[in-house]
């Protein structure tokens, strides 16, 4: 496949991440900031979220697998993962998050467990595609090309 | 619908991607980011990196007042509220009580009226809910380079 074909593909894959609510404008700004001087920028700040978000939903789930769950500790958890996957424009988790923290104020624990398993199916789903798009971004640097900048005027 | 704008899944509109030349600062300024949060922390450096800053970081909030009481001056501060050790609120005080004027953005997770003013109260000049975006902080960054006398 030739470059230009890969970075159209690029582009439709970032536009139906945006359209279907998986990626907000605050993704665009941490695109952004990758330039020559910084050309990892990407990879290494989604990583870097993998690792942070993966660390925090593993403290989740042993919050709420305590026989007398302090819900405190819990909404501090969610309470990061908010301010996490708001930074990185994933905003699907961050919507998963906000409805977990009113279920933690309730102090209803079945309803925690559920939302608990939403926000990780939230974030498995944009992990997936979040490595789908980079991998789509090396294959074009591999290539010769550039990362195309999104046109939102769409 | 307006040149620039779109509809997102979500209902909402996206906006037209800046860049960061909109902003050339004249001076180089200098920021501390305090935030908790390895993630959080690294990223508004970063931010605040391509912008052209000099960046300095800490993950509590008595590592934030120790750095100050040190004597390290810094154009603006970005704090978050929920912070190991001493939080961004009791930090935010301490760092005015030892007479630091420079712009304090306390930026946070949290979204409620009641932690906006709690904040604003302790000291810091704006509340920002996370992320910390271009429409917030280009303006302020402006305000900060002018501070400074041309030559």
């Amino acid at each position: 496949m030739e470059v230009g074909q890969m970075q159209r593909r690029l582009v439709d894959y970032t536009k139906t991440l945006f359209m279907e609510g998986f990626l907000d404008a605050q993704f665009l700004q941490l695109q952004q900031l990758q330039d020559e001087n910084n050309p990892d920028f990407v990879v290494e700040v989604v990583s870097l979220f993998f690792d942070d978000s993966e660390k925090l939903l593993n403290n989740l789930s042993m919050a709420l697998d305590q026989p007398n769950v302090d819900f405190k500790k819990v909404d501090a958890h969610v309470h990061q993962l908010k301010g996490s996957s708001s930074s990185i424009g994933a905003q699907r988790v961050k919507n998963a998050c906000i409805a977990f923290r009113n279920f933690c104020e309730e102090q209803n624990i079945d309803a925690t467990l559920r939302c608990l398993q939403q926000v990780k199916h939230e974030y498995y789903l944009v992990k997936n595609k979040l490595e789908t798009l980079l991998r789509l971004e090396q294959q074009i640097v591999a290539a010769g090309g550039s990362i195309p900048m999104i046109d939102m005027g769409f | 619908m307006a040149p620039g704008e779109a509809n997102s899944g979500n209902g909402g509109q996206i906006l037209k991607p800046f860049t960061f030349n909109e902003i050339v600062l004249r001076n180089r300024l200098t920021a501390l980011v305090v935030d908790g949060d390895n993630f959080c922390r690294l990223l508004e450096q970063g931010i605040l990196q391509a912008y052209g800053l000099e960046t300095q970081s800490v993950d509590n909030g008595d590592a934030a007042v120790e750095l100050i009481a040190s004597g390290a001056k810094f154009d603006l501060i970005l704090i978050d509220m929920l912070l190991p050790i001493l939080d961004g609120l009791e930090a935010t005080r301490r760092i005015r009580a030892m007479g630091v004027r420079c712009k304090m953005l306390g930026v946070t997770a949290f979204s409620g009226e009641r932690e906006r003013q709690a904040f604003l109260a302790a000291g810091v000049d704006v509340f920002v809910e996370k992320p910390l975006g271009p429409e917030i902080l280009i303006p302020i960054l402006r305000e900060l380079d002018e501070q400074y006398p041309s030559i």
